[in-house]
């Protein structure tokens, strides 16, 4: 008589039986919830870094809080303060002249300097590259003190040329409301229109030749070629620009607050320093971010507006 | 022993990896956390310590490894610095207390960022109440008022800031401007005289951001015996010193006596000092260093200083602006070990002699000022026994109350007295606008 054959592990007992009797719950729904795990890190991310601080700025919004302790719930006070509140409606008059001065003057700036840069037999045209795109790696900090002493009232390089070249240089370009707007605006121009031009320059590359040697034929010249076929190949590279421009100018805080910081009195203020103020120098953080909701509703309906004006992301 | 034959590949590369991802966590969990609030009695303690200025680095460091101003410490000090810039020194401190993080042990105030802590409800919680610590000293120390929320000293001041006239000797004496003169009313005659002739200005009004115009107006006003906020925190600026003042300021811009200028610091006041163009200017001790030396180090020997010549209708022959308050943080492991550093640096002898070596800052303690030490001391740059000047300086210095709402003021201030500085507006209309925009916004 033989013995039985002895197997070579112990049949499993306990859990292990159980485990091995059914298949464990993540084993039965392993196919079904593999993909949500797969792109749950983007999710996480998402709403740990986005939606949650959105709700954390709406619930600020609501409340009045220095920084420290427990916020107090004031419901829409904030909001109904920044109504009357007349420095946040000059900071936004403010951003609304720096924004429409963007678009209309900084934007097609951009553009005619990118269609120069396209031209065929350009000399130079990298230098030129270098030279527009160069305020865009200038250190803000320079940028600031360089400007100050050009538009300085008494002892700056503009007001020199002014009094050298017509007689007059008593233009005061910093500490006069008007001017100082002014010297703001400048700033920007000078500071984004380079940067903007690699756009319009990248997408002017793009347009095929056959289009501007067929409007030749046709007898088109080179201002019909201009308005015929560049700018209606450039429309996506335009919709691009245009929007995020709008976008980024609504929400400007260096330029005003590296040059003026807002002032003469509140004269150059955004709305984005006026948050910083409100934040960050008064530790008024609910009030803060009751503007900071309203920045962020105007901001979404205007690109949204602009978006579907310029059609972007849409197929001709 | 447990029977790891039982255990499967898989559970144990899952345990494996639990474990690592486990002792990866901790260390970076545990910083995150506070630190630990069992206080440090004696012994070695490394005072952790937030500043904007290196002045103070320096001050601290030096003050740690001198063994006469140690002496007798339970402590054994050592210094770990963190530079930030002035507001990021309080917006850091504040986000770091609330989120229970490492604040610092001791954090260095610049005057113009104390008002964000004197809101309700963040001084009394963070920072240490300093009242019996200065109580010994009565009124011998100076400037604690800035730093006073509801009667309670939080902060002392690094330096007394004492405001003195500093002039250019050699154009005085070339242009027929008397050194001694009375009044500052006298010395607009001269200074109107001398643009006129020379194009040369006798002092300087800021004309830049908000911060620069009201500081320049608050150090005249106090001076004249006015102020911004009365000790109980109400406003006072309502007064006929005010308008006077700003009336004053700007006559002298209008006739070239007072220079405007965007700042006291920066280029354009550079090029109005290397030019000559300015060749006096009222501002606080410190600017001997920041503003002179290292704008026209070449004109070494030719500036002097005076106290500052009085208003004829009355106030003071000094004023001040300026300064920072180091302030300790409560119920931290290190809070006594940082308020005994403190109190030896700042509110003994040889501590405040150690800080005026070091960065030049003036004693907070008025009885210093007769220290033959002190007085023996001549400013290179200025070829002067200057504590001649700040002795007296110190005898008729006013006071400046500060409160919470210091910065809305500074905001809605700045744009109207710049338009009377400019001519735009009445004096008196400059500072009704000014007080009704602070009175709106103050409100909320």
């Amino acid at each position: 008589m033989t013995s039985p054959p002895t197997p070579r592990t112990r049949p499993p007992t306990g859990r292990r039986a159980v485990d091995a009797a059914a298949p464990s719950w993540w084993l039965r729904h392993q196919r079904a919830l593999a993909p949500y795990v797969f792109i749950s890190p983007f999710y996480l991310l998402y709403g740990l870094f986005l939606l949650v601080p959105i709700g954390v700025g709406l619930y600020l919004s609501c409340t009045e809080w220095a920084g420290l302790g427990t916020p107090r719930w004031v419901g829409l006070r904030n909001y109904q303060d920044l109504m009357t509140d007349s420095s946040f409606w000059t900071s936004v008059r403010n951003t609304s002249l720096y924004v429409v001065f963007t678009m209309c003057v900084v934007v097609p700036a951009a553009l005619l300097i990118a269609q120069a840069l396209n031209a065929r037999g350009l000399r130079g045209r990298d230098m030129f590259r270098l030279a527009y795109f160069m305020p865009v790696v200038i250190s803000p900090i320079v940028v600031a003190l360089v400007f100050g002493l050009i538009f300085d009232n008494e002892f700056g390089l503009v007001n020199g040329l002014l009094e050298a070249a017509f007689g007059f240089g008593g233009v005061d370009w910093l500490g006069d409301p008007a001017w100082a707007r002014v010297t703001v605006v400048i700033l920007v121009l000078w500071r984004w229109t380079g940067y903007l031009t690699i756009f319009f320059l990248a997408g002017l590359q793009n347009v095929p030749k056959e289009l501007y040697e067929a409007a030749a034929i046709d007898g088109a010249g080179p201002v019909r070629r201009f308005w015929e076929v560049t700018l209606p190949s450039l429309r996506p590279v335009t919709a691009f620009v245009a929007v995020t421009v709008l976008i980024s100018t609504a929400q400007i805080f260096e330029e005003p607050f590296l040059l003026t910081q807002g002032g003469p009195g509140e004269s150059t203020l955004s709305v984005a320093m006026f948050i910083f103020r409100a934040g960050f120098q008064r530790q008024q953080l609910g009030y803060a971010a009751a503007a900071g909701v309203l920045l962020f509703l105007v901001v979404f309906i205007f690109g949204l507006l602009a978006m579907r004006a310029l059609k972007v992301g849409r197929e001709q | 022993m447990a029977d790891l034959g039982s255990v499967s590949r898989r559970a144990l590369l899952r345990g494996g990896t639990g474990l690592g991802l486990g002792l990866l966590a901790a260390p970076a969990l545990a910083g995150c956390g506070p630190a630990s609030s069992t206080p440090v009695d004696s012994g070695p303690v490394d005072i952790s310590l937030w500043t904007h200025d290196p002045g103070y680095i320096t001050t601290f460091e030096t003050a740690v490894a001198e063994t006469a101003l140690m002496r007798g410490s339970r402590f054994d000090f050592g210094v770990d610095i963190t530079n930030a810039a002035p507001s990021d020194v309080v917006t850091r401190m504040i986000a770091q207390a609330v989120a229970d993080g490492d604040t610092p042990d001791l954090a260095g105030i610049v005057i113009d960022q104390f008002p964000r802590v004197m809101v309700p409800g963040i001084a009394e919680h963070l920072f240490t109440d300093l009242t019996e610590t200065v109580e010994p000293f009565g009124d011998d120390l100076l400037k604690l008022a800035p730093y006073t929320v509801d009667g309670v000293p939080y902060g002392l001041d690094s330096d007394n800031s004492i405001t003195v006239y500093y002039y250019r000797q050699d154009l005085f004496e070339e242009h027929g401007v008397p050194e001694d003169i009375e009044t500052w009313e006298e010395l607009a005659e001269h200074g109107e005289r001398l643009n006129v002739d020379s194009r040369i200005s006798l002092g300087m009004v800021a004309t830049g951001d908000n911060g620069s115009i009201v500081n320049g107006f608050l150090q005249f006003l106090l001076q004249r015996g006015g102020g911004v906020f009365d000790e109980h925190g109400e406003i006072m600026l309502q007064s006929a010193e005010a308008v006077e003042v700003l009336d004053f300021m700007a006559r002298g811009v209008s006739s070239g006596f007072l220079l405007a200028l965007p700042d006291p610091y920066g280029s354009a006041c550079a090029a109005a000092l290397k030019s000559g163009r300015l060749a006096a200017t009222a501002m606080p001790n410190w600017y001997n260093a920041y503003g002179l030396q290292a704008n026209v180090p070449d004109q070494a020997g030719r500036w002097r200083m005076r106290t500052l010549p009085r208003f004829s209708g009355g106030g003071h022959i000094a004023s001040t602006m300026g300064g920072t308050a180091f302030t300790v943080l409560k119920g931290k492991a290190r809070s006594t070990a940082a308020l005994e550093l403190l109190r030896r640096v700042y509110l003994t002898r040889e501590g405040q002699l150690l800080r005026y070596r070091s960065g030049g800052y003036l004693p907070t303690l008025r009885s210093l000022y007769e220290d033959p030490e002190l007085r023996s001391i001549e400013d290179e740059f200025l070829g002067q026994r200057v504590f001649d000047v700040y002795r007296r300086a110190t005898d008729d210095l006013p006071l400046f109350h500060q409160d919470a709402g210091m910065q809305i003021l500074t905001d809605v201030l700045g744009g109207p007295v710049l338009d009377a500085l400019k001519g735009r507006t009445s004096p008196a209309a400059a500072i009704e606008d000014g007080l009704s925009a602070y009175r709106q916004q103050v409100k909320r």
